[in-house]
């Protein structure tokens, strides 16, 4: 009696370890990020007209690019945070057949965002803001459909 | 004897497929900027060609408000991946360290910005969370 009770356990932790391999069968989760990212809290400091390019650098670190625009030059912060899941169904074929064909589910988002900050010929502020905010995508979810 | 308990193939066996899938890959972009360098830039007296003789060519020129700036740049990424036969986790991180020197239509230093961050780029796996 004890024989059997012992056997079915061991039966269903085998298949629970299979259930937990199959669930992750061929799953591949991909993070690159880019630099830190600034918030508006970050920047509710700068005073238009009067906040200086040292005074931003002084908050916030260096920008990534200064370029000139007809508005004045402008200095451009980057950062980025991109999530990429991938489940691949043949995964576990591989394991046992010499062939298994691939099926593959994959999602990339690539979420670039910049602040933007437009300087007088003195450098201080004559404008600031950030681009358009994505909305934060999780980070698993294959689906591309 | 050891070598023949079946607990002890299980960890080995285990500990080598844990470790035959990690990857850990370091790029770079650029050459440090030195800090000393930077410090020893006097506003109001520094030439343009004594921040090139002491940090080197800048990595691009800019034209701004009538100004030269010089833009240095270095980037530094960490990647560690865990490629296991089931299961992959790839994690990248990116940071970049930036130095502009404004000069002067007379071609002195006028001001300095820099700015470091890759001081803080780290080797992170879990691709979960902020």
């Amino acid at each position: 009696m004890t024989n059997v009770a012992s056997r079915f356990h061991s039966t269903k932790l085998v298949v629970g370890a299979l259930c937990i391999l199959l669930l992750c069968a061929g799953c591949s989760v991909r993070r690159a990020t880019l630099n830190d990212v600034l918030t508006p809290e970050q920047v509710s400091f700068i005073r238009v007209g009067q906040t200086t390019i040292r005074e931003l650098a002084d908050h916030i670190g260096a920008p990534d690019e200064v370029t000139e625009s007809d508005f004045g030059v402008v200095a451009l912060y980057y950062w980025s945070d991109t999530k990429s899941a991938a489940l691949d169904f043949g995964a576990i074929g591989r394991l046992f057949l010499p062939y298994s064909p691939t099926l593959r589910l994959n999602k990339i988002g690539i979420t670039p965002e910049q602040l933007q900050v437009v300087f007088d010929p003195q450098w201080t502020v004559r404008a600031y803001g950030f681009s358009r905010r994505a909305t934060d995508e999780p980070v698993i979810w294959f689906w591309p459909f | 004897m050891l070598f023949f308990k079946p607990l002890a193939g299980i960890v080995i066996v285990l500990t080598l497929a844990l470790l035959q899938g990690c990857v850990v890959t370091r790029g770079t972009v650029g050459e440090p900027i030195q800090e000393e360098a930077v410090s020893a830039i006097k506003k109001g007296t520094t030439t343009m060609a004594e921040v090139v003789s002491s940090i080197g060519a800048p990595d691009r020129i800019v034209r701004g408000n009538d100004r030269e700036i010089f833009h240095y740049y270095y980037y530094d990424g960490k990647s560690p991946a865990m490629m296991l036969i089931l299961l992959n986790f790839i994690r990248m991180d990116v940071k970049s360290d930036n130095l502009y020197v404004f000069f002067n239509r007379e071609g002195i230093a006028e001001e300095v910005v820099y700015g470091k961050r890759t001081g803080r780029t780290q080797f992170r796996l879990w691709p979960f969370g902020d």
